[in-house]
């Protein structure tokens, strides 16, 4: 090669070079333009790490797979009852209810909705829509026990096959969005009555809405949503610093601090996403033994394990539901972290430390807890961890298995005494669902297999108590109940957050994590 | 005429022979990750419904266990996906209800761009290097590039990208941290992140293959005849040595090709990979089957053509010929 081809070659490198780098331009600035500095739109990009067909997301159908979130978290549709902080049920698309018997139930519709599809929103709309749902979803069926529907106007008369004092919290669950089922359902994209209205979708990549200028509420602030999808919390961490997303769903805890400044919101609430951990009552089990039940439950440094732990990301968890509701933990007995007691407890029920080794024992057999968890949700092994260290020091031995196949693992009682999980406790406002599923005698989550006929009788009646006081007043029982018998013990409740540059408005956290993007979220230039 | 029609005719059966083999490995190799999947435990009926934490009643399980079919016997379920495979049905997947083939054909795209730039990448950075070390053995040059191979070496893949994304992403802002589709831009970051771990492997063995035959009697020969080093380096080591890089070449497109579900899901780049892992976290068997037949093809044809330049870069080595005299 000549010097005049070196010089060419060189060029050419160079220009390739300059070409590539000015085509990537500078990202910040598209980024803002993008936000809406230099349009006449607002816009807003969110980066989300739960919109995904892994987590059960894959389109915005509330009637595909099991959730449904993503069509009322991003304000596509709506339900006819919506929660308040305090998860309580509050009219939406439903203005008001009533009981004309125990399982007749009349609705009255908002008068002044429209689908984005155009057409008016009526009980006959509202009909064809959880008449769909039944038909195709997993849940729905058994948790609303729909038998028939009449509709008139705005009126919407639900039988059940069975008196269901629950119904309408049940319509508030994401699955219960009403769309216009006439519409169709072309590629997941459905015709809600929310705020904003889906433009486009590529499942796993990335959903555009554009804003729905007939909305009944008023007109949404924003013009235009892009919710990305990027499943790995570090790089969500990245985008949001970097300008290429403006919010974020999902950031890991210890990015937290690159956002605790003016220039981001970074906003909690605590939801009834809770850590607990239950126990095996299969005979096999040093579990079945009452004395052992309560030392663990007096032995699990709770506090700890949340401000420590957690560094404060989660709130201690005392009964099976948060704090601050009607039948709230603040409202029961649970038992506080007390190393000593849980020493005598376990003294007197004769597990002594006989040999020195620092584990008790009791007729030969070693005080060793199988405590099993899974590592999907962070918290859990740390969760373990801090048991395993509080609990040594009274002479228990925890072995910890966190495994993925904790579901088979789970299902033969010899291989358990612990099982540690997360679980959203009160996903409707409603409290029945967590006993009805986890702690009732025979439940389909009850694998310690607990049996108390108290607690059995009392789940009966609040299945047909209609009146919210004696339900909530029911909870409370029910909850003592559990809690005397050392059935669960409930460490902490997970406090959820949502950052967002500090230019965003209204991107807050709510504590049933349904309603993510509404009419008032905004973006200031 | 007629011995070259005869060679012809002897790699053509030969190539035949090797493509005939894919169904015994297809068969095999799926067999074999479809009884895995069922011994690991858990099924994607159990996945899907513990996704959400929440509870659902063993009889919600079982009627969509039966919907998927996943209640009947393992060999009845893996000879109905059989059957399906041989009418051209991968199926669909249990987790997404899309359509197996398209849904792997749609992320074939970024695997393929991700692939071919990152490989272009390696060999622009590890061959340059790799002889400049080796002609430079023992002095400075030489002792840094290793140093930098080292370091290349001892830093995994996600650090790397964390990295490069904090660099050209953040500090510089010349390059998207997440992709924006499939597309040369966002190509860049983990492209340079995969080619940044390769080199650092790939420098240091092309740096021995080339001192090896540097070291050789031939090379000697040729320097006393007086030929220049240029010549000899180009002419004659490279020639020889190429057959290792070949080899490094060959094996990292199967395992590019194969996705790189880390650095895909870091960089939110689409591809097979990340479909790979989910499907696996998820016991979506459809899905992790055409991923698995996907592997055993690449690597197999890979091989092949890597036997086929080898035979055109040295024809010391014959392509069956000894098998059929």
């Amino acid at each position: 090669m000549n010097w005049k081809m070196r010089w060419l070659a060189g060029f050419l490198l160079l220009a390739l070079l300059c070409t590539s780098f000015s085509a990537c331009g500078n990202l910040r600035g598209s980024a803002e333009s993008n936000a809406g500095s230099s349009s006449s739109e607002k816009s807003l990009v969110i980066g989300d790490t739960s919109f995904n067909t892994s987590n059960e997301e894959p389109d915005v159908n509330p009637h595909n797979a099991y959730s449904g979130w993503a069509c009322i978290r991003y304000g596509i549709g709506e339900t006819l009852v919506r929660y308040s902080d305090d998860m309580e049920v509050e009219p939406w698309l439903a203005v008001s209810w009533e009981n004309a018997d125990q399982t007749t139930w009349r609705i009255t519709l908002r008068d002044n909705v429209t689908f984005s599809s155009g057409r008016k929103m009526d009980a006959e709309a509202v009909k064809e829509c959880l008449e769909h749902l039944i038909s195709v979803h997993d849940r729905a069926p058994s948790d609303l026990k729909i038998a028939s529907m009449d509709a008139e106007g705005q009126i919407l008369t639900i039988h059940t096959s069975e008196p269901n004092p629950s119904l309408m919290n049940y319509l508030g669950d994401p699955y219960a969005c009403i769309i216009d089922v006439k519409a169709g359902f072309a590629n997941g994209i459905v015709a809600g009555t929310g705020p904003f209205i889906v433009s486009s979708l590529k499942p796993d990549e990335s959903l555009t809405l554009k804003k729905n200028k007939k909305y009944w509420d008023g007109e949404p602030k924003l013009d235009q949503i892009t919710v990305r999808t990027i499943t790995d919390g570090n790089t969500l961490a990245s985008a949001l610093r970097s300008g290429e997303v403006q919010a974020a769903y999902g950031i890991a805890y210890e990015s937290y601090p690159l956002f605790q400044n003016d220039d981001f919101n970074l906003e909690q609430i605590s939801t009834s996403r809770c850590f607990f951990a239950k126990m095996n009552f299969d005979p096999s089990s040093v579990c079945s033994d009452p004395a052992v039940r309560k030392a663990i439950a007096l032995g699990i440094n709770k506090e700890g394990f949340v401000k420590s732990l957690l560094d404060g990301n989660g709130t201690v968890a005392d009964g099976v539901f948060p704090s601050g509701m009607a039948f709230g933990g603040d409202r029961v007995q649970a038992r506080d972290y007390d190393l000593k007691e849980a020493a005598r407890v376990l003294k007197d029920a004769g597990w002594v430390d006989t040999d020195g080794d620092g584990i008790r024992e009791k007729n030969g057999q070693k005080l060793v807890i199988k405590w099993l968890t899974y590592p999907s949700r962070q918290e859990l092994p740390i969760l373990a961890e801090s048991a395993q260290a509080t609990l040594s020091e009274i002479g228990m031995d925890v072995e910890i298995n966190s495994t993925a196949d904790q579901n088979e693992v789970v299902k033969d009682p010899s291989k358990w005494d612990v099982y540690a999980m997360a679980n959203v406790n009160c996903p409707t406002g409603d409290p029945q669902y967590w006993f009805t599923v986890f702690a009732r005698t025979g439940a389909a989550k009850n694998q310690g297999q607990y049996s108390n006929p108290d607690l059995d009788a009392l789940i009966d009646r609040m299945s047909v108590t209609f009146d919210t006081d004696e339900r909530n007043a029911l909870a409370l029982k029910m909850q003592q109940e559990v809690l005397d018998d050392d059935a669960f013990v409930f460490c902490a409740f997970l406090k959820m957050s949502m950052i967002s540059q500090a230019k965003v408005k209204n991107y807050t956290p709510h504590a049933c994590d349904y309603y993510q993007v509404t009419k008032d979220l905004d973006i200031t230039r | 005429m007629l011995a070259c029609i005869r060679i012809f005719y002897i790699k053509m059966k030969y190539i035949g022979k090797r493509l005939l083999q894919l169904i015994p490995i297809l068969i095999g190799i799926t067999f074999l990750s479809f009884a895995m999947m069922r011994i690991a435990g858990s099924d994607a009926v159990e996945e899907m419904y513990n996704v959400r934490e929440s509870a659902v009643s063993e009889q919600v399980i079982e009627a969509k266990r039966a919907e998927l079919g996943l209640d009947r016997p393992f060999l009845v379920q893996y000879g109905s996906w059989l059957i399906g495979i041989l009418h051209g049905d991968m199926g669909k997947s249990y987790i997404s209800g899309r359509d197996v083939f398209m849904t792997f054909l749609s992320k074939l795209r970024a695997t393929l761009l991700l692939s071919v730039l990152s490989l272009g990448l390696t060999v622009l950075i590890s061959i340059p290097l790799g002889i400049l070390a080796a002609v430079r053995q023992g002095r400075l040059t030489d002792k840094v590039l290793r140093g930098l191979s080292f370091l290349g070496n001892a830093m995994p893949g996600f650090f790397t990208a964390m990295v490069v994304m904090e660099i050209f992403g953040l500090k510089l802002n010349l390059l998207p941290v997440i992709s924006t589709g499939v597309n040369l831009k966002s190509a860049i970051l983990p492209a340079l992140t995969l080619a940044i771990s390769m080199s650092a492997k790939y420098l240091r063995q092309v740096r021995a293959a080339v001192l090896e035959e540097l070291n050789k009697d031939y090379i000697k020969g040729l320097k006393s005849r007086g030929i220049s080093d240029r010549i000899i380096l180009w002419k004659n080591v490279m020639r020889s040595a190429s057959l290792t890089i070949i080899t490094l070449l060959a094996l990292s497109i199967g395992s590019l090709l194969g996705g790189t579900a880390i650095i895909e899901s870091i960089f939110m780049w689409d591809g097979v990979g990340k479909l790979a892992i989910d499907a696996i976290n998820m016991r979506d068997y459809p899905i992790i089957l055409a991923y698995v037949m996907w592997m055993a093809i690449i690597f197999v044809v890979v091989n092949l053509v890597t036997d086929i330049i080898y035979h055109f870069m040295d024809p010391r080595i014959r392509l069956g010929e000894g098998e059929d005299s």
